[in-house]
């Protein structure tokens, strides 16, 4: 006889459900979380194509999940690290002010720029900015 | 750099950081720590506390953006990412522990892997983006 009511796991699943979360998403949301609190990035280079890839959402969605869990996730990490005393607020009303505007400037250019180019270029200039940082670390 | 001079660079790389991430959807940690670590000289954790601060209007503003043109569901999307504040509390808890060098090193192997990346999907002629 198999009985589940009450069954903590099958329980912990209906709540999931209830909020619109699954397992999948559980352990997405918290990979990237870590990483974003580790290494003060969104996460989003690895939950958008763990949506994709494994939990199977559509590119666009994928994409809107990510950016829209950035806020609480990257939240926590601020106030974690502000309680530690680490972050710089003023330097960072200034990066945040150019880079609202950028952003809006990157979104308009995107239908008329070779991506493959752009991707190549920042790629090899990402790698360039990694061994910089290995030699000086 | 200092004062008023700092801070123009600073609005003048934000404009940078913004565009390489509305271009690619990479770029606001991946460029924001690097130049705050080598150009103005912050401590690896000021500058991944910094560049988080910086994430969040960016991801604000996105949402909202996206929101307005209908695409995804924000209230999901919010619920899924307060699951990943208590992976976010326990990462940044992670490197307030490592030291500085450690953690530079961890962050330099995580830039590389993702000019890596970006590289190869441009190098690939075949792959269709999804709309």
């Amino acid at each position: 006889m198999r009985v589940t009511l009450g069954n903590p796991a099958t329980s912990r699943r209906a709540r999931l459900q209830a909020l619109g979360l699954d397992s999948k998403l559980l352990a997405i949301g918290v990979g990237g979380g870590v990483l974003s609190g580790l290494l003060g990035v969104g996460g989003g280079i690895v939950m958008v194509p763990l949506l994709v890839l494994w939990a199977g959402y559509a590119q666009r969605k994928a994409h809107a999940l990510s950016l829209g869990a950035i806020i609480p996730i990257s939240v926590a990490g601020i106030a974690t690290y502000g309680v530690a005393g680490e972050v710089r607020w003023w330097q960072a009303v200034g990066l945040a002010a150019g880079s609202i505007v950028g952003a809006r400037i990157g979104a308009g250019l995107l239908a008329r720029i070779d991506e493959r180019v752009l991707k190549v270029v920042f790629g090899t200039f990402l790698v360039g900015v990694a061994a910089l940082l290995g030699a000086r670390g | 750099m200092s004062g008023p001079t700092l801070y123009v660079a600073l609005v003048a790389f934000g404009v940078v950081v913004g565009v390489a991430s509305g271009l690619l959807g990479v770029g606001g940690g991946t460029l924001v720590v690097p130049f705050l670590t080598l150009a103005v000289g912050f401590s690896q954790h000021s500058a991944e506390a910094t560049s988080l601060l910086v994430i969040l209007p960016t991801a604000i503003a996105g949402s909202l953006a996206l929101r307005q043109r209908g695409v995804g569901d924000l209230g999901l999307a919010l619920r899924f990412g307060v699951v990943g504040a208590a992976g976010s509390v326990l990462g940044a808890l992670l490197a307030l522990a490592l030291p500085a060098s450690t953690l530079k090193i961890v962050f330099a192997v995580f830039v590389g892997a993702v000019g890596l990346r970006l590289a190869r999907d441009g190098l690939r002629p075949d792959k269709q983006v999804g709309a």
